[in-house]
C-alpha cells in the first residue's frame, strides 16, 4: 500500500473524494425519506422546506387506520413467492436441457427466451389485460403470480444456466454409470450443485416482482391485488395531495427485505444482475 | 465380469471422425491400456463402452450382447474419472452408497458393502468427509472405491492419476493394479503416461488420431514396434529413427554406416533405441557424432550426439562423462535394430522378432 | 458372475453380490432419448410464448381495428397511417431517446469512474453496499423520493437557493429540460449502482499478473486502466449496458409518478404514449399500433445488439 501511495495517477485524496460524494448522494436521499416516515403530514410539504424533523408517528396510525396495509403485504408475499416458485418449477429443467444436451435449435431456443427480458411491458400489456379479464383474473393476486413468473422467467433460465455450466460434465457421466436416470441425476446431482446458482436467480426473480409496477397497475383495482410497489401510488389523500409519510414507511417495509435478500447473495450479484455473464 | 469386443466402431463428431474403425477384442479379466497423444480418441472410445456416447456405427459388445442401445445406467460398467467426478454434495460414505442406491440393493447389505470398499483403498476414516475436505490422494481413492463398490462387469479408468502428484501416482498404480487382479474385473485404462501404461497393462493399445496403430504386451510394444510412430512414442527418451538408404546389405545415413539384412533396401528408416548402443574404440563403429548434450540421471547418463543434421540419443554408463564437442563412436546392438518404410512408416518384417525375456 | 472373492473361493454367499439378481437390460428409444431435452425445455418455452407470441399477436391483430368498448371495428392500416403522422408519438419516440440516452451515456461515464477508483480498494469492498442501496428501492418508491425532492416538498429548488444559484422556486414541471431532468437524476440515483457493481465484480476478476505486468513496464494506473483493464472486461459492459438499455428505453414507472408526460408531452416515454392510449384514451387499437412498432424495433435491437453482446459475454 505504502508504495502504491506513491504512484502517479493514484491520488487516495481524490479516490476518497470522489467515492465518498457519491456514497453520500446516494445514502443522503435515502436517510431523508426515513425521516420522512417519522413526521407529521403538515411538515413535509410546506413553503420552504423544513429540515429539522419533528417527532411523530402520524404515518403509523393513518396507514393503520385508514389503508389494509397488511393486504399489500399479504398479496407482495404470495404472488412473489408464488412467481419464484412457478419460475424455479419451469425454469430448472429449461436450463438443465440448455446446458447438458446437444439437439438441433438448441442454441436459438435459449436465444429465445433470453429475447423475452428485451419485451417491454407496455408493448403486451392491452392484450395481457384482455387475457386476464377474459379469464376472469384481474384483480387477483394469482394473475400478478403468473405473469411476475413470466416476466422472470427469462432471467432464472440464464442464471441457472450459467451455473450449470460450471459443474463439469464428468459429474453427470459418473451418477449415469452409477446407474442413475436422466431426471435423478437433475434431483440429486446437478439441483445440489448448482443451489447457489438457484438462490441468486431466486433473489433476483424476487425483486424483480416486488418492484413490478405497470402489470400490477393494470391488473390490480383493490386491495385485493394491489402490492407495496402499486400501493405507493394510491396513498393519495384527495385534496390533501400525497400522502409522504405513509409512503415512506411503505417504501422501507419493503426495502428491508430486499437488503437482507441482497446481502444474502452479495458474492454473487453481478453475475446474477447479469444473467450470468459476469464470473465476479 | 466380462469380455467385450468393439466391431468397426466409429465415432464421428459432425464431419470430424474422432474415433475410425476401432476393432478390439477385450478377454474376460484383462487388464487393457489404452495409450496415446492427446486427442486420438482414447476417451471417446471408453465413453462409447460405458454407454455415455453412441457409436456412429459399429457394435460395442459386453458379456456377449450388443449393447449399443444400452443406457449407461444399465450396462453395468463402472467408471473412474480424471477429475474423479466425487459427488460434491454427498460424503463419502453417501459418495460410495450412490451406485448402491440406484441399483436397489438392499439397505442392509449397503453399509457392510460400503465398509469394505472403503477398507479396500483404505479410505475408512474419512467416510464423513465432504469430497472438498478431502487430499488429491484420498479423493482419487474415494472415486476407486465408488467404483469397486458395485463389482461391476466392467471397469473403465479415464487417466485416474493424472492429477496426482509423481510420488503418489506410483503407489496409486500399484493400488489399482492389486485392486485389479483381486476383484478380477475386466478393466479398460486410459492414459497418455508409458510408465503408467507399460506397468498396469496385460496389453496396451497404442492409438493415433482415432486409429489403432499397434496391440501388444508392453513387452511387444517396446521392442517390436509395428510402425515409426508406436517407435517414436514409447520408451523415454524414445527410440532414435535416422533416415538412410539401404542397399546390398548396408545401411547408411549421413555420420552412420550399418550393416542390414539383405531384404531391406530403398529408402529406410532405421531405429536404435538408445540402451541398444554402446559406446566403443575406433573400427568397430557405426556411428560417429559428436557430443551435443550431457543428461546424467542419476542411474544413468544419456548423451546427445549430432551427426549430419540429425540428433541421436545414447544411453552411456552411469559415470560417462564427455565434453560438448568431443568425437564419440557408437557400435550398435545388430539383433535389436529394426527397420522402417520411410514412405510408410511401416515397420519391414525381415528377422523374426526376437523376445527380450 | 463372481462376487468379490477374498477368502478364497469360500464366500460365495448370496449376501456378497452387490447387484440385484435379475438383471434387464432397459433399451431407450432413440426417439425418446432426441425427444428429452425438447420435453425438458418445453412447458418455459410455451409459457413464455404465453406472454410474447399470444400478445404480440394479438396487438398486431388488435392494431387493425378500431376498438370502442367491446365493438370492434376493422380500419385496415388506418391506425399505422395515423400513428405515422401523430406528433405526440414522434415527440415520445424523441424523449425516450433523448432520456434515455442521457441517462445511459451519464450512468455509465459515473460508473465507470467509480469503478476506477473503487475496484483495487479493500476498504470500498467492505462498504459496497453502501452504493447499492438506491438500487434496492422499488422504483414507484424511488419516484417519490424524487417527486418530494423536486416538487413537492421543494429541496432542491431550497438547495440551489442556498447556494445562491438561483432565486425563488424553479418549477419542475413547468421546464421541458428542468422536468426531463428530474427523469434523469432519479433513474440515475437508483441505477448508477447496477452499471458500478458489475463493472467492479468485472474488473476484479480479471487476471491481476496482465496488470502488475504493465505496472512493471512503468504504466500509470489511469493509462493501464484505459488501455488494459477496460479492454479486458469489454464483453462484460457490453452485457451490463445493453441490460440497463433495455430498462431505460421502456422506462414508465417514473413517468407515470414523477411526470405524466409533462410539460405538454415533452417527457412521455413510448411505454408511457401505449398507456395512455390504452388506458386512459380507451384508444386500444391505436396503442396497439404503437406497441407493434415498438415490438419491431425490439426484435431488431435484440438480433443486432443483444445476441452479440450476450454471445461474447459467454462464457
Ligand atoms: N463432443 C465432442 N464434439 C466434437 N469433438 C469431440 C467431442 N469429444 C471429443 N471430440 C474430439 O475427438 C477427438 C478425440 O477426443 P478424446 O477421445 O477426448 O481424446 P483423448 O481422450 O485421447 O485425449 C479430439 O480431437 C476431440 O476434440
Ligand atoms: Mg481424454
Amino acid at each position: 500500500m505504502a508504495k502504491r501511495r506513491k504512484s502517479k495517477g493514484d491520488n487516495l485524496v481524490l479516490r476518497y473524494l470522489v467515492l465518498g460524494s457519491w456514497a453520500l448522494f446516494c445514502l443522503v436521499p435515502i436517510v431523508w425519506f426515513l425521516s420522512i416516515g417519522f413526521r407529521p403530514r403538515t411538515e413535509i410539504i410546506t413553503p420552504t422546506p423544513i429540515y429539522w424533523p419533528t417527532f411523530s408517528l402520524d404515518a403509523w396510525r393513518l396507514l393503520l387506520a385508514d389503508w389494509p396495509i397488511f393486504d399489500y403485504l399479504r398479496n407482495s408475499v404470495l404472488a412473489v413467492t408464488g412467481s419464484v416458485v412457478i419460475d424455479l418449477i419451469l425454469g430448472i429443467p429449461a436450463a438443465y436441457s440448455l446446458t447438458r444436451y446437444e439437439y438441433r435449435g438448441r442454441d436459438d431456443i435459449g436465444f429465445y427466451i433470453l429475447s423475452t427480458r428485451m419485451m417491454a411491458p407496455a408493448i403486451v400489456a392491452i392484450p395481457i389485460f384482455f387475457l386476464f379479464r377474459n379469464l376472469g383474473l384481474l384483480d387477483s393476486v394469482f394473475a400478478l403470480m403468473l405473469i411476475y413468473a413470466a416476466v422472470n422467467l427469462s432471467i432464472v433460465v440464464w442464471i441457472i444456466r450459467s451455473y450449470m455450466l460450471d459443474i463439469p460434465k464428468e459429474l453427470e457421466d459418473a451418477a449415469r454409470t452409477d446407474g442413475a436416470g436422466d431426471l435423478r441425476i437433475l434431483w440429486e446431482i446437478i439441483i445440489p450443485a448448482c443451489l447457489p446458482g438457484i438462490i441468486t436467480a431466486s433473489v433476483i426473480a424476487a425483486i424483480f416482482a416486488i418492484n413490478e409496477f405497470l402489470f400490477t397497475l393494470l391488473i390490480a383495482s383493490t386491495k385485493n391485488a394491489y402490492t407495496m410497489s402499486v400501493a405507493l401510488a394510491n396513498f393519495t389523500g384527495g385534496s390533501d395531495g400525497v400522502i409522504y409519510n405513509a409512503i415512506a414507511l411503505v417504501s422501507f417495509l419493503a426495502f428491508l427485505p430486499i437488503l437482507v435478500l441482497i446481502v444474502l447473495i452479495q458474492k454473487h450479484l453481478s453475475r446474477g444482475l447479469t444473467m450470468g455473464a459476469v464470473k465476479g | 465380469m466380462a469380455r467385450i469386443e468393439l466391431k468397426d466402431v466409429v465415432k464421428r463428431y459432425g464431419g470430424f471422425t474422432g474415433v475410425r474403425r476401432m476393432d478390439l477384442d477385450i478377454a474376460d479379466e484383462e487388464f487393457l491400456v489404452l495409450l496415446g497423444p492427446s486427442g486420438c480418441g482414447k476417451t471417446t472410445t471408453m465413453r462409447m463402452i460405458a454407454g455415455l456416447e453412441v457409436p456412429s456405427e459399429g457394435e460395442v459388445v459386453i458379456g456377449g450382447e450388443v449393447v449399443n442401445e444400452v443406457d449407461a445406467r444399465d450396462r453395468d460398467v463402472a467408471m473412474v474419472f480424471q477429475g474423479y467426478a466425487l459427488y460434491p454434495n454427498m460424503s463419502i460414505y453417501e459418495n460410495i452408497r450412490f451406485p448402491l442406491r440406484m441399483r436397489g440393493i438392499p439397505k442392509a447389505d449397503q453399509d457392510r458393502l460400503i465398509r469394505r470398499a472403503a477398507e479396500m483403498v483404505e479410505l475408512g476414516d474419512f467416510l464423513d468427509r465432504k469430497p472438498g475436505a478431502l487430499s488429491g490422494g484420498q479423493r482419487q481413492r474415494a472415486a476407486l472405491a465408488r467404483a469397486v463398490v458395485r463389482q461391476p462387469q466392467v471397469f473403465l479408468m479415464d487417466e485416474p492419476l493424472s492429477n496426482l502428484d509423481a510420488k503418489l501416482r506410483s503407489s496409486m498404480r500399484v493400488q489399482i493394479k492389486h485392486l485389479q487382479r483381486q476383484l478380477k474385473i475386466t478393466t479398460v485404462y486410459v492414459t497418455h503416461d508409458q510408465i503408467e501404461a507399460m506397468t498396469l497393462a496385460d496389453r496396451i493399445v497404442i492409438m493415433e488420431k482415432g486409429a489403432i496403430r499397434q496391440i501388444g504386451t508392453p513387452d511387444e510394444i517396446y521392442s517390436d514396434p509395428a510402425d515409426t510412430f508406436v517407435a517414436g512414442f514409447i520408451g523415454a527418451p524414445p527410440m532414435n529413427l535416422v533416415e538412410g538408404l539401404a542397399e546390398n546389405g548396408r545401411f547408411a545415413a549421413p555420420g552412420l554406416v550399418v550393416a542390414c539384412p539383405g531384404g531391406v533396401s530403398g529408402r529406410v528408416t532405421l531405429g536404435v533405441r538408445p540402451e541398444d548402443c554402446h559406446v566403443v574404440g575406433e573400427g568397430l563403429a557405426a556411428l560417429e557424432g559428436r557430443v551435443y548434450g550431457v543428461e546424467p540421471t542419476g542411474e544413468t547418463t544419456y548423451l546427445t550426439l549430432r551427426t549430419g543434421e540429425t540428433l541421436f540419443e545414447v544411453k552411456a554408463a552411469r559415470d560417462a562423462r564427455f565434453n560438448l564437442g568431443d568425437l564419440v563412436r557408437i557400435g550398435f546392438d545388430p539383433d535389436r535394430l529394426c527397420y522402417f518404410d520411410t514412405e510408410t512408416g511401416a515397420r519391414l518384417r525381415v528377422q523374426p522378432y526376437r523376445s527380450v525375456a | 458372475m463372481a462376487a468379490i472373492d477374498q477368502t478364497g473361493g469360500a464366500a460365495q454367499a448370496a449376501p456378497d453380490r452387490a447387484r440385484p439378481r435379475e438383471k434387464t437390460l432397459r433399451r431407450r428409444s432413440p426417439a425418446l432419448r432426441r425427444a428429452f431435452p425438447y420435453l425438458l425445455v418445453a412447458p418455459a418455452v410455451i409459457y413464455l410464448l404465453g406472454i410474447t407470441l399470444y400478445p404480440g399477436a394479438y396487438a398486431v391483430y388488435q392494431s387493425f381495428y378500431l376498438v370502442r368498448f367491446t365493438e370492434w371495428i376493422p380500419v385496415g392500416f388506418d391506425n399505422y397511417v395515423e400513428l405515422a403522422g401523430d406528433a405526440e408519438f414522434w415527440q415520445a419516440m424523441l424523449n425516450t431517446l433523448l432520456i434515455g440516452g442521457i441517462a445511459l451515456t451519464v450512468e455509465c461515464v459515473i460508473a465507470m469512474a467509480l469503478a476506477f477508483f473503487a475496484y483495487r480498494d479493500a476498504l470500498i469492498r467492505g462498504w459496497r453496499i453502501a452504493f447499492l442501496m438506491p438500487m434496492l428501492f422499488m422504483p414507484s418508491a424511488v419516484a417519490f423520493i424524487w417527486k418530494l425532492a423536486f416538487n413537492d416538498g421543494r429541496v432542491i429548488s431550497d438547495l440551489l437557493r442556498k447556494l445562491g444559484l438561483i432565486e425563488g422556486n424553479l418549477d419542475f414541471l413547468g421546464n421541458i429540460w428542468l422536468a426531463r431532468t428530474t427523469l434523469i437524476v432519479a433513474d440515475v440515483w437508483q441505477w448508477t449502482p447496477f452499471l458500478f457493481i458489475i463493472f467492479v465484480a468485472a474488473l476484479q476478476s480479471q487476471d491481476q499478473e496482465v496488470e502488475e505486468a504493465a505496472r512493471l513496464d512503468g504504466a500509470s494506473w489511469p493509462a493501464i486502466f484505459w488501455n488494459i483493464s477496460l479492454p479486458m472486461i469489454r464483453p462484460v459492459i457490453a452485457v451490463a449496458v445493453v441490460l440497463r438499455g433495455i430498462d431505460i428505453m421502456t422506462m414508465f414507472t417514473n413517468v407515470f409518478i414523477l411526470t405524466k408526460g409533462t410539460p405538454g408531452g415533452m417527457t412521455e416515454t413510448i411505454s408511457y404514449f401505449i398507456y395512455r392510449q390504452g388506458f386512459q384514451t380507451f384508444n386500444f387499437g391505436y396503442a396497439s399500433a404503437a406497441a407493434v412498432v415498438m415490438l419491431v424495433i425490439t426484435i431488431l435491437a435484440a438480433q443486432l445488439v443483444v445476441k452479440r453482446a450476450f454471445k461474447s459475454g459467454k462464457t
